[in-house]
């Protein structure tokens, strides 16, 4: 018999799936887009609810600040800003060539997944750093920025160039054009 | 412990979902949405095999994802208001000059 730690996270799991599930068709079947952007919101903090049960605290806290927090925000700006007209928002188009663009990509996601589940993990990472060996080196948090600062830290450099090409780019596409444009 | 497959399932279920708005959806800003969408489903697939396979790499690695993520947001949000501000409009049957 299972105990009761193990039931509860199971049931945890399950019911933050269910939600997950429910909350991605909502966002991406509902017609108006700020309707879609607020499910969105309530999307990003469930998954980070399913990261923080995964141990994972700081991406975690990352996922609330950064997604839900700054990303949607800009979502929602740009959306308001745009003051769509209702004719504008009409919902889907079936296309039969996307419809098989969609159907062969799931075919092959469910191979990935008949392969990740006919056995365990192998040739990647040597376990050494499961839950128990995290908290005794100091924590999630902690670990994370050792590495971050150490074996990634040329990544996380680029990084800030990456954001700081991406602050100049967006400035200069969505600047107003001086000259007439010509279409 | 929920197994790792439990996990790669709801991954894939979001994935799907957020590839069928992403093909689907009319409206440019759904799109990219669905987007951030798909992008989520491949972090918790990241943070979920980390912690299966004991390594902490996959969440360095959603990290940079989310890094990438807010940048193509900014960026194609940019593009979005010049599109909007030339064509007056983010329907992508209208906006088709890269369809072929």
């Amino acid at each position: 018999m299972p105990d009761f730690s193990s039931l509860m996270s199971h049931g945890v799991f399950h019911l933050l799936a269910g939600l997950i599930t429910l909350v991605s068709v909502l966002v991406v079947v509902s017609k108006h887009p700020v309707k879609s952007a607020v499910f969105l919101v309530v999307d990003l903090f469930l998954l980070a609810a399913v990261y923080a049960s995964l141990e994972s605290h700081f991406v975690a806290a990352i996922q609330v600040l950064v997604y839900a927090g700054a990303v949607v925000v800009l979502f929602l700006f740009v959306i308001m800003l745009l003051n769509l007209q209702p004719d504008q928002l009409r919902g889907m188009r079936f296309n039969p060539v996307e419809a098989v663009t969609l159907i062969v990509s799931v075919i092959g996601m469910l191979i990935m997944l008949g392969v990740s589940m006919s056995g365990k993990p192998t040739g990647l990472g040597d376990g050494s750093m499961d839950v128990n060996a995290i908290e005794a080196a100091g924590g999630n948090t902690y670990m994370i920025a050792m590495k971050l600062l150490t074996d990634y830290i040329w990544p996380f450099e680029l990084a800030s160039i990456l954001i700081l090409l991406a602050i100049v780019a967006a400035v200069v596409i969505a600047k107003k054009d001086k000259k007439p444009v010509v279409s | 412990m929920v197994p790792v497959e439990f996990y790669f399932m709801l991954a894939c279920v979001i994935f799907t979902l957020g590839l069928f708005g992403a093909l689907f959806r009319r409206n440019i800003i759904m799109v990219l949405m669905s987007i951030e969408l798909m992008l989520n489903a491949v972090n918790l697939v990241f943070v979920a095999a980390g912690r299966s396979i004991g390594n902490l790499d996959g969440q360095i690695m959603v990290l940079f994802v989310i890094t990438v993520a807010a940048c193509e947001a900014a960026v194609g949000l940019a593009m979005v208001i010049a599109l909007f501000r030339k064509y007056g409009t983010v329907n992508t049957d209208i906006l088709r000059l890269l369809r072929g």
